[in-house]
């Protein structure tokens, strides 16, 4: 899809609050989207809001280019099924694999350290099969690929990451919305636990500015908030279906650390109380205030 | 000619075993999908003493009937055609070199002693056959010794190709390695407790085909004096005719300790229907039929010896049973037995120590037991949580458990079972005891209503700072003593939160609550 399309989406599917209104010029329409921060799509369709998510940040294109080596990288830590809401919609995954590679993508490669068995996880969260079946190269991680790497050192000075994220030419970050005893929340930052390597439960001492340090030298194309179905207790792995919410929104946008402080708004909470959002506010990673960034909401 | 036929067959039922055993991993799936226990399925020896030991009539297990009715049709064709550890000992005994004159040591009577031992206390419910079982033993022995090793070697070779660094060494390594670990290699390489104990043992069955070929199918094999027995009476006989010159040349080749030279008074139940002598006499003097009235050799086992052996049988009872664990108030807190395991006792009645459960844990938690169980249970399985936990929602040991020791559970049932149950060692765990926060145990605990629950206190550090600091406390109605905590507590070496068998769902005695 390209910027042309993009714009016609963005008018048809109407309700948005970044673009003032349908009489704006189509240069204004432009610039408001290259300015916008941060894209919530609602629907009930996965693949329609992740598309349109995508769309409102400007389209796929203004992210991947032709030739790239992208990695998506969801939630696949927890042997629960889609509607536990444990791990990233499958739905949301293969779509935004297949549109790395309608932008032209060389290889678009799936993976997560998962905590419980990975061959259940992978399996059993449907987004293996998800993925696979567009094309994504789903693969198992692989102890011999952690290397050592320097960190800014808020809390870690150094820790085995996955080289196949470092070296992958864009990284697309795709956690999903949930609660968690430590963090309060589970969002973005916190997703990057699965490019870890060791006996990262440790960092559960020292668990912002761990983040922190890992979240800055990832540094993401893109972060993909899945919150389609959000977990609001018994986190992070859930298993009642009590605990489970329906939003239906999918959240798109840059900078980690708006679209975590957006994600705590989905559970009433403001980024402001979550730890590991102020830490990374004040590192200079990104803007917590909502207030100071342009949210374009589409409803599709 | 049928040596070619037999050779093929026997490298076909190997090709199938070993598939079999490969396809006893889990895939993400719940369900494995191919019926991998069958060979175990087909063992008249397990089928028999499961019954004799289980009182119960085990219904998987049909598959050993058609070998029975085989035995009585044909004579011992399963030894000599299907046998994957018969097989691997032809196999073997090709490293042996033929001498024109072989004398046996004919010891072939003594298996029959094994047999009656072993038969004897199982009737007495002591069942002890699964550590010298052909197929058993074979399993066992694969999963926790030889398939390991395989992994290991193969693997170091592949990381060392890895860690070259010579981008051209690296590619070629790798798609080797990629190209195993499609065909052979596992998901992740398997420890086991005892892995060199129980390799030793098979490596020595193996070398003993150095001392005489098929050694342990001769003399020691106790599923072998089962079909011996079956197989007396067989339709399909062995005639000598009149042209043979008692050159001996089949004493030489004969694969069982059957005499086949003595002529009519050859030992048949030791024939394993290798047709060799058919195949090799020089006279072609030998042929296999269905006459009608031929004279059967009897079989002198020494009433002695057979007195003998059962008594061993029925003083190894209660030889083996004197010990504490049975005694209530005193179970192994450390025996933590995998979902769905009957009660201890029924337990040891039906488990035949076959490994497939250890085979197939995903988590490489299920470990060979070596005296927690008392002798009789040795190298049943275990969970050791700190080698691998109990996945929450797989079912697969108990999928394929040959004899039901360990009961097929569904989902919804698997999930409420308790292996035992979680405590906490304030001592080590960082928020009881060093004011550090770490919530790992809370958040992998797998039940829906987390079965562990943090209790927010103030406490101060050296400094004096006061931290608020969740502390975990382990909520014994829900702990299900799955073990993950234990697997993942980052106190390393002895965790701070661990599993014991108190409050296992199997066991009436072995209680913490009230009910």
């Amino acid at each position: 899809m390209d910027r042309r399309d993009f714009l016609k989406t963005a008018i048809v599917s109407g309700v948005t609050f970044a673009i003032p209104g349908i009489a704006d010029t189509f240069l204004g329409a432009l610039e408001a989207a290259e300015k916008t921060d941060l894209v919530v799509a609602h629907g009930i369709s996965p693949a329609g809001i992740t598309r349109a998510a995508v769309d409102g940040l400007g389209g796929i294109k203004r992210f991947i280019s032709k030739g790239d080596i992208v990695v998506v990288k969801p939630n696949i830590g927890w042997d629960r099924t889609p509607e536990y809401a444990a791990t990233t919609n499958p739905e949301v995954v293969s779509t935004v694999v297949r549109l790395c590679y309608e932008a032209g993508a060389k290889q678009v490669k799936v993976f997560d350290r998962s905590v419980v068995d990975p061959r259940r996880c992978y399996k059993q969260s449907g987004i293996a099969d998800a993925a696979s079946a567009v094309g994504g190269i789903v693969s198992y991680v692989d102890d011999r690929k952690f290397r050592d790497m320097k960190l800014p050192g808020f809390a870690l000075k150094s820790w085995p990451l996955y080289t196949e994220i470092v070296e992958a030419d864009k990284v697309i970050n795709m956690p999903i919305a949930k609660v968690h005893s430590l963090s309060t929340l589970t969002l973005g930052m916190k997703n990057w636990m699965g490019m870890m390597g060791g006996s990262r439960g440790r960092i559960h001492q020292k668990i912002e500015g761990s983040l922190v340090d890992i979240a800055m030298v990832i540094k993401p194309t893109l972060i993909i908030l899945d919150a389609v179905r959000i977990l609001t207790a018994n986190g992070p792995q859930g298993g009642d279906l009590v605990d489970v919410k329906q939003f239906n929104m999918v959240i798109a946008g840059t900078d980690q650390v708006a679209v975590d402080a957006f994600g705590a708004t989905l559970f009433g909470l403001k980024g402001a109380n979550i730890g590991f959002v102020v830490a990374g506010h004040k590192a200079g990673l990104g803007m917590m205030d909502l207030s100071k960034l342009k949210i374009k909401k589409i409803n599709v | 000619m049928v040596k070619r036929i037999r050779i093929v067959t026997q490298g076909l039922f190997l090709l199938l075993f070993l598939w079999l055993f490969l396809q006893t991993e889990a895939k993400g799936a719940n369900e494995l999908g191919y019926p991998v226990k069958i060979f175990l399925d087909a063992d008249p020896l397990i089928f028999i003493t499961t019954i004799l030991a289980g009182r119960d009539w085990y219904k998987t297990l049909y598959l050993a009937i058609i070998v029975i009715l085989a035995t009585v049709f044909l004579g011992r064709v399963f030894c000599g055609w299907i046998c994957p550890l018969g097989t691997l000992n032809n196999m073997v005994s090709a490293l042996k070199r033929q001498r024109r004159k072989t004398a046996a040591i004919n010891w072939y009577r003594f298996k029959y002693y094994i047999l009656i031992f072993l038969l004897t206390s199982s009737l007495f419910s002591l069942q002890l056959i699964g550590i010298v079982d052909p197929i058993s033993l074979l399993i066992r022995s694969f999963s926790l010794a030889v398939y390991p090793l395989t992994s290991y070697a193969t693997t170091v070779i592949f990381d060392a190709g890895y860690n070259t660094n010579i981008p051209f060494l690296v590619n070629i390594s790798e798609f080797f390695y990629s190209l195993f670990k499609k065909i052979f290699l596992p998901f992740q390489q398997p420890f086991y407790l005892q892995s060199a104990f129980v390799g030793i043992l098979f490596f020595l069955i193996l070398g003993l085909n150095l001392l005489e070929r098929r050694f342990w199918c001769k003399y020691l094999c106790p599923l072998g004096a089962l079909l011996g027995i079956f197989s007396r009476y067989a339709f399909l006989k062995r005639s000598v005719s009149e042209d043979c010159n008692e050159c001996g040349a089949c004493a030489s080749v004969c694969q069982g300790n059957a005499a086949p030279d003595l002529k009519e008074n050859w030992r048949n139940s030791e024939c394993l229907v290798c047709m060799n002598c058919d195949d090799l006499c020089p006279q072609n003097a030998v042929h296999f039929g269905f006459p009608k009235n031929q004279p059967v050799a009897g079989m002198d086992l020494g009433k002695r010896r057979v007195i003998g052996s059962i008594l061993s049988g029925l003083i190894a009872v209660p030889l083996l049973r004197i010990t504490p664990i049975v005694k209530a108030g005193v179970p192994d807190p450390k025996l933590i037995r995998p979902p769905g395991a009957l009660e201890e006792k029924q337990f040891l009645r039906r488990c035949i120590k076959c490994g497939e459960c250890m085979k197939v844990c995903i988590t490489n938690g299920l470990q060979p037991t070596f005296l927690e169980a008392g002798i009789e249970g040795i190298w049943s399985p275990i969970l050791v949580p700190r080698i691998g936990y109990c996945e929450y929602r797989c079912t697969l040991c108990g999928q394929v458990c040959p004899t039901g020791a360990i009961k097929r559970l569904e989902l919804p049932e698997k999930t409420k079972v308790k292996l035992g149950l979680a405590m906490i060692d304030k001592g080590r765990c960082l928020p009881h005891a060093h004011a550090t926060p770490c919530i790992v145990c809370e958040e992998v605990c797998p039940t829906p209503k987390k079965a562990i629950w943090f209790e927010q206190v103030k406490v101060r550090n050296r400094e004096g700072k006061e931290l608020i600091l969740k502390q975990p406390r382990v909520d014994l109605e829900i702990c299900i003593g799955c073990g993950i905590c234990e697997a993942k507590c980052p106190v390393l070496g002895q965790p701070a939160i661990y599993v014991t068998s108190v409050g296992e769902s199997r066991s009436r005695d072995n209680q913490l609550l009230l009910p």
